[in-house]
């Protein structure tokens, strides 16, 4: 800030210090917070790695003997295998599929301006806010009568159809801030929309891909009633969907759901290490203001 | 208006000549599937709202309004309604002011370490409701829960409550417990829409000899009004929809106390076999929705979607 004093003096020290000192209090209480956040998450590994007799003990004792049993069980017992890779392919697949569905009405949206666009927008804000549960029976009906029920493809394309119109509004507020003038030069050229759209768009737009495609495997990897009234056959079961359905049947013992949930969070975690820069900054903020 | 209509199909037409790719991708396939999967199923549970029908059987009975009639009489309707709104005060009052506050305090630099204190709050936003549920099953445990024995530490014992047993309260833990989940959301909403503002804005504003009160109230809040006009949006759909805490923690007991709209629907449709009544309470919750947003979005925040 200022120049470094030749002489360390004792006057400037407590003015910086009384400087500091808000801002001591703000982080204390900062920290406070902090911890109403994090408390909950380190309480549940905690209680994870406890034999279930010391879980009865001492609930909020730091672990005297740690353990993985409690992992190797929920692994074992639930099948957490076979659940995580079906998580894996609905979330994987049924992004992609809402992001690919995505793209082209977000190009269409953010370059052109299409004659009725305020009914598109009107349609993807309605998409946006409807409960799923209002949908259920109808979209149950729809799916037996295309031979698609408790299949893989049937959740993997309602999840698809169901992402893509906040997809849109993310990519196309990311499309509306790459600039024209690449795309003037192609056209002058006499290059086509479909030209522009896959060589000038599509690689300008890696950065929104990310973040949209990110955020929408979240949204399908927490989602579980779209899985439990579409799917019978446990076997393609989604992970967050068996631990909704497993959770009343062993709430006398703490430490098996708690493993239960850590193991199904660890996705999520990575995936959010790896996108943290672009997701936290908010930098998808801009799409959904329109 | 006619003519506006026709204006714009005939400017459409010579939209899609010119502009064929854009026109089957971009509009007409996401049009179609949206008619398809998302459109059709509202139209559906319309129609089904005026059946009597247990999932079943081969043939629906119509019932005209009767079950909108039986809606407006019913107790369990009025309770959830009354719910959600609870959900979305709740909501209003905590995660979006605490996000806001959170928000605003890193932006000014009021707090050393923000990255922790942002990615400690956003982390549960991609956390399944789920397994956030769950958490909070065990840590509002009366026995085992670490919350009341924080409460006794801290000498606040007398705020000890049956979180989930007494009817008073169970609704409010439970939002309470969704905006803890939620809080992300709101902070980096506001958190990007502060780093839009201009530096010279709030500098000014010091100059002048602004506190931190005046800059959030006057200087912050009123340069973010479309970024409170997605929050609250986001808020009230997320308080509508409410479900997946309901359906893990409490299942709409003590009393059907704990019930909300989306809850009630299930719970009718898919427990009671009233697959025609679960219908007319969507219905109730999609007019609710429209009539909602459009009041937003047409009163309040007028101009601030610029679509």
């Amino acid at each position: 800030m200022s120049k470094p004093a030749p002489l360390i003096h004792p006057r400037r020290t407590l003015v910086r210090l009384r400087y500091a000192t808000p801002k001591i209090l703000a982080t204390l209480f900062a920290l406070l917070l902090a911890a109403v956040w994090i408390g909950p998450l380190a309480l549940m590994v905690m209680t994870s790695i406890k034999p279930n007799s010391e879980f009865l003990n001492g609930p909020f004792a730091l672990p005297i003997a740690p353990t993985l049993e409690p992992y190797v069980k929920v692994w074992e017992g639930l099948k957490f295998g076979v659940l995580m890779q079906n998580s894996l392919i609905y979330a994987a697949t049924g992004s992609a599929l809402a992001v690919g569905l995505a793209l082209v009405p977000a190009f269409a949206l953010s370059r052109f301006e299409p004659p009725g666009n305020r009914y598109i927008f009107a349609l993807l804000l309605t998409g946006l806010m409807l409960p799923q549960q209002t949908v259920l029976i109808p979209l149950y009906d729809m799916l037996r009568w295309l031979h698609l029920f408790d299949t893989r493809i049937g959740l993997i394309v309602v999840h698809g159809v169901y992402g893509m119109p906040s997809q849109i509004l993310i990519l196309r507020g990311f499309m509306t801030t790459i600039p024209r003038d690449i795309e003037k030069a192609a056209q002058i050229e006499g290059a086509t929309d479909f030209q522009i759209f896959t060589k000038v768009i599509l690689p300008l737009a890696v950065p929104g891909i990310v973040v949209g495609y990110t955020l929408n495997f979240i949204a399908i990897w927490k989602e579980f009633i779209f899985a439990l009234v579409f799917l019978n056959n446990e076997a393609i079961f989604p992970a967050v969907g068996m631990l909704k359905l497993n959770s009343d049947r062993y709430i006398s013992a703490f430490n098996l759901p708690s493993a239960g949930l850590v193991i199904s969070q660890i996705p999520i975690a990575i995936l959010l290490i790896l996108a943290y820069r672009w997701i936290s900054s908010g930098n998808f903020v801009g799409s959904v203001k329109g | 208006m006619a003519s506006r209509m026709s204006d714009e199909r005939t400017s459409f037409i010579a939209f899609a000549r010119h502009h064929i790719f854009v026109t089957l991708f971009g509009l007409v396939l996401p049009v179609a599937l949206f008619a398809g999967f998302i459109g059709y199923p509202i139209v559906y549970t319309f129609y089904l709202s005026f059946f009597e029908w247990n999932g079943m059987a081969p043939t629906k009975k119509f019932v005209g309004f009767a079950n909108y009639a039986y809606m407006l009489g019913d107790k369990y309707f009025y309770i959830a309604l009354e719910n959600n709104l609870k959900w979305l005060v709740v909501s209003l009052a905590f995660p979006v002011v605490l996000g806001f506050l959170i928000a605003y305090a890193m932006r000014v630099r009021a707090v050393y370490l923000p990255t922790l204190l942002r990615t400690a709050i956003f982390f549960p936003v991609t956390m399944s409701l789920v397994a956030v549920g769950l958490m909070f099953l065990l840590i509002l445990n009366p026995i085992f829960g670490a919350f009341d024995s924080v409460l006794r530490a801290l000498g606040l014992g007398f705020l000890v409550r049956e979180w989930f047993g007494d009817y008073r309260i169970a609704i409010y833990t439970l939002a309470g417990v969704g905006g803890w989940a939620f809080t992300g959301l709101p902070m980096i909403f506001y958190f990007a829409g502060i780093g839009d503002v201009p530096k010279e804005t709030f500098d000014a504003a010091r100059i002048e000899g602004a506190g931190h009160l005046r800059m959030m109230l006057r200087v912050a809040l009123r340069q973010l009004r479309p970024v409170t006009a997605v929050v609250v949006m986001l808020t009230l759909f997320e308080s509508l929809k409410a479900f997946d805490l309901i359906a893990v923690m409490t299942k709409g007991a003590p009393f059907g106390r704990t019930n909300v709209l989306g809850y009630l629907v299930y719970l009718e449709s898919f427990w009671n076999s009233r697959f025609g009544y679960g219908a007319t309470v969507s219905v109730a919750i999609l007019v609710l929705s429209i009539a909602v947003a459009a009041l937003l979005l047409g009163k309040l925040f007028r101009g601030a979607f610029d679509v």
